[in-house]
């Protein structure tokens, strides 16, 4: 089951079910990400932290192999420009498509910035910073 | 307008979509990194490329390593495989097949099952498109909208220029900063937490709490 076919369609089965499951926990809806980030309700953030604890148990039982990853430099002030900008535009990578899916026009401007984000990154990390991420990135 | 779904069935949602790829694949998947690679896919290809032909020296150094293995012998002292010699020093013991085996799982267990070809990328990307677009139409929520809903009008900005800037910057900070960081909610989040592994930890621990401190700025504060 790791051919080229069965990687494609994992990929194409995962994409429908992350869209409508994000979708539908609410992950595109701006109001419901302040409350989550806000602590005024905790239903995305159980919904969140639910699925990494079950994720956590499954793959100890399956003894899944666990990659290498360093906490190389980047990690940290990555970390805060993702959080700083998933609060203010409400996107991850994934929630902007959904938001356009769902409607919301104006998240193709934040597409549009995440593109130019992740474009910039890739320029400067090969002209400026030189990490060592100690394995493939993630 | 319908009401989104229970914690408990996001949790659960969430886990079989990581699980099941996870299983499928034997790789962890981050739409982050999808987006980085298919957004440079000139150079993705050619690293595939460059991938394909390595594959295929490997293959020849291990076909030729079996047929020396098997005319010499599988003795201590055989010049085994031609990558034998800084690995087993003559008048070892130990007996070169294990060797030839154990190459292959470290550079597994270093790389994972390498990435995911580029266009299983693609089709991720367009795939969370059109769950999107099915679960919005199954819900009755899809409402075709020129601004971000009420929370944002009232909790960032109502003027349409001003949230236009103030997304394309949010969205530059989400791309550049998940790139810096090495993943994002779903790659650091869900795989890497799944897997305890210390560096998606940290950075799911940093990003969660800088998106807190922000969220409580825009609630309270501006």
């Amino acid at each position: 089951m790791r051919t080229r076919g069965a990687v494609l369609l994992a990929n194409i089965i995962t994409g429908l079910a992350l869209g409508y499951v994000v979708t539908n926990i609410g992950f595109g809806d701006y109001a419901e990400l302040n409350r989550m980030f806000t602590f005024q309700d905790l239903r995305m953030f159980l919904a969140f932290a639910g699925a990494v604890a079950l994720i956590v148990c499954v793959f100890a039982l399956l003894r899944v192999r666990r990659t290498p990853g360093r906490i190389h430099a980047g990690v940290v002030p990555g970390a805060v420009l993702f959080g700083t900008g998933w609060a203010i535009s409400g996107g991850c990578p994934a929630i902007p498509i959904v938001q356009v899916a769902s409607g919301y026009l104006p998240a193709l401007v934040t597409i549009v910035g995440v593109v130019v984000g992740i474009r910039l990154c890739r320029w400067a990390g090969t002209r400026y910073f030189h990490l060592d991420r100690g394995s493939c990135e993630l | 307008m319908s009401t989104y779904w229970p914690w408990w069935a996001g949790a659960v949602g969430l886990a079989l979509v990581t699980i099941n790829y996870t299983l499928v694949t034997d790789r962890s998947f981050g739409v982050s990194s999808a987006w980085d690679r298919v957004l440079h896919w000139r150079r993705e290809r050619r690293l595939e490329r460059m991938e394909e032909e390595f594959t295929d020296d490997q293959a020849l150094v291990e076909a030729l390593a079996a047929a020396t293995a098997e005319h010499f012998g599988t003795g201590a002292g055989a010049p085994a495989a031609p990558q034998a010699p800084y690995q087993v020093p003559y008048g070892e013991s130990q007996p070169p097949p294990p060797d030839v085996e154990r190459t292959p799982d470290e550079t597994a267990s270093v790389t994972g099952a390498g990435p995911a070809p580029l266009f299983t990328q693609a089709a991720l990307l367009v795939s969370v498109f059109l769950g999107g677009l099915i679960a919005a139409f199954t819900s009755g929520r899809f409402q075709i909208r020129y601004d971000m809903g009420p929370g944002f009008r009232d909790l960032v900005t109502a003027d349409p220029l001003t949230m236009v800037v103030l997304l394309f910057l949010g969205g530059v900070l989400v791309g550049f900063g998940t790139r810096l960081a090495g993943g994002c909610s779903s790659g650091h989040g869900l795989n890497g937490c799944g897997r305890l592994r210390p560096v998606s930890i940290v950075a799911t621990a940093v990003f969660f709490g800088t998106a807190v401190g922000v969220s409580f700025l825009l609630w309270k504060v501006i």
